[in-house]
């Protein structure tokens, strides 16, 4: 007979690390003083705990934020492979009310860490045009919805392997995602065709490109259209990195080396 | 005799009080005048500073964090000051007219005195608050630099501040400062000197950069040679263009594009 407290005690046993996710100071004290390795997982250092992962979205999605975590820890050798780990996360708003246990090892790596901290481009960028691709997600083009290409880093190159549909708007203008007013410029460009092309350090390069990569060996989801198909061809033969805002079923999605790395409703943000 | 007139002032007012010459009393309704003109100026002094932000400006810094702490603040205390150089001239005008000879003298003196004091303490403060601030901003400038040895520079900055209001503040009250001139100098011309040299490439490639952003004469994707290094244009910033080939990343010194010019590669 399994009573829940006995149900927990299997989840707690010989655990060698224990992850808290976005912990306030008077919960993070509690885990103090205990023997196994703690490492503080959130969008900042609040608790000034030694072994921090920072989170640049706050994924809804439970699975995400506890990969993230997992890849980001074992990454920075907090913890090892195999190494047994219990998440305290908070599924629902509010209180934590979850303890997940997982084993940290490389079947777990899906690379949603990788995606962020080892791109081409900054892991600021690439958080910033994901901030406006959910926004835009959210919102769409005045009420409807709208699809987009954003294709961030190594934009020597995408822009080798692009031609020009039309004249570029951003033509010798300097300006960055996560400027204010960028933002609502993207939007009111996302009605244009094409790709937006973004460098390392977050420039935006150009909008209204056609992308040209050669699509083999490309393996995304079937039912994904051209948009998603020239997304995650351009990352396999660059060092980009491609975030697609869907038109059809409103998804966001981000491509590194031809591959589908991570999937969120905007909704849920 | 002067006394005559004054007692028959005196035979008005009556009493022992009768003894006090006019004179005194004249004074007392200058100093009375002078003090309330003096509240008057500070309850206005206060509010204009109030109005103008400067609570918010200077929130945070040293002077105003040790006013703080004394039960006062700043706005208050430079509008006291206004005050109390009201007051103080009002209690010499009033001396004077009660007892001119002694105070013809002390007048004298102190009219070009007690303005340039006044001055002189007004520089100081904000010198002060103005080093604390500028100790403050660049500090938070600094902030994402991760090197311990960074604070020197805003102390320093808060130090330069001090010492040219101390210089101004000695100057006004007529203390001998041309030394204290000579040495600021040393260091101004020290720092202009240290900033040319040390900083000399950085300059001449931000000012190559500057022409580099307002012309664009190439942009991200072109292919160009710059000196040895040839491929595709990956970042251009105010100091540095990346070009990129075969999986090198070459950081060119913008200086260098003008040094030895640019080719564009068209259609290889």
């Amino acid at each position: 007979m399994s009573t829940p407290t006995d149900l927990l005690d299997d989840l707690t046993a010989d655990l060698d690390a224990v992850f808290v996710f976005s912990p306030s100071s008077g919960f993070y004290e509690r885990f103090e003083e205990l023997d196994d390795e703690v490492v503080v997982i959130a969008p900042e250092n609040t608790v000034d705990a030694e072994q921090f992962v920072e989170l640049p979205l706050a994924f809804e999605n439970i699975r995400d934020r506890i990969r993230f975590g997992v890849e980001g820890a074992m990454e920075r050798n907090f913890v090892g492979d195999g190494d047994q780990v219990g998440c305290v996360v908070s599924v629902f708003d509010g209180d934590h009310d979850a303890l997940v246990r997982v084993r940290a090892d490389e079947s777990m790596h899906s690379g949603v860490y990788d995606l962020f901290a080892n791109s081409r481009a900054d892991p600021g960028v690439i958080r910033d045009v994901f901030e406006v691709v959910i926004e835009l997600g959210k919102k769409g083009q005045k009420g409807k919805p709208v699809g987009a290409l954003f294709v961030v880093g190594d934009a020597g190159k995408v822009m080798n392997k692009s031609r020009p549909l039309s004249y570029n708007p951003f033509e010798k203008s300097h300006v960055h995602v996560g400027d204010p007013i960028v933002n609502v410029m993207l939007k009111e460009f996302s009605r244009l065709d094409g790709a937006f092309v973004i460098s390392d350090s977050g420039k935006i390069v150009s909008a209204y490109r056609y992308l040209e990569p050669g699509a083999e060996g490309v393996d995304i989801p079937k039912g994904l259209g051209t948009r998603h198909m020239a997304g995650a061809a351009i990352t396999r033969e660059t060092n980009a990195t491609t975030i697609v805002l869907s038109e059809s079923d409103g998804m966001v999605r981000a491509f590194k080396g031809g591959e589908l790395i991570l999937e969120i409703d905007p909704e849920d943000y | 005799m002067s006394g005559a007139p004054a007692i028959q002032f005196g035979d008005e007012i009556g009493g022992p009080l009768g003894v006090i010459p006019e004179r005194v009393w004249l004074a007392f309704a200058v100093f009375a005048l002078a003090a309330l003109l003096a509240w008057v100026v500070v309850r206005i002094n206060a509010g204009l500073l109030r109005r103008a932000g400067v609570p918010e400006t200077i929130e945070g810094t040293a002077f105003e964090r040790t006013v703080r702490g004394i039960g006062t603040s700043t706005v208050a205390i430079v509008s006291q000051l206004t005050g109390w150089f009201i007051i103080l001239l009002g209690g010499i005008v009033a001396l004077s007219i009660a007892e001119p000879t002694y105070a013809q003298q002390f007048w004298e003196r102190a009219t070009g005195f007690f303005p340039r004091l006044f001055v002189a303490v007004l520089i100081l403060i904000v010198g002060v608050i103005v080093g604390d601030k500028i100790e403050l901003l660049l500090s938070e400038r600094l902030r994402s630099v991760k090197l311990p040895q960074i604070g020197i520079i805003p102390t320093v900055a808060k130090y330069s501040v001090f010492y040219v209001a101390f210089v101004l503040a000695l100057d006004q009250i007529g203390v001998a400062t041309f030394a204290l001139v000579v040495l600021l100098a040393l260091y101004a011309l020290a720092l202009v000197v240290f900033t040319v040299v040390a900083g000399e490439q950085l300059l001449t490639s931000a000012a190559a950069g500057l022409y580099l952003f307002l012309n664009e004469p190439y942009g991200i994707g072109d292919r160009v040679r710059i000196g040895d290094q040839a491929g595709v244009v990956q970042e251009i910033d105010v100091f540095v263009t990346h070009i990129e080939s075969d999986g090198e990343e070459y950081v060119v010194p913008n200086d260098r594009v003008f040094e030895g010019g640019i080719v564009i590669l068209h259609d290889q």
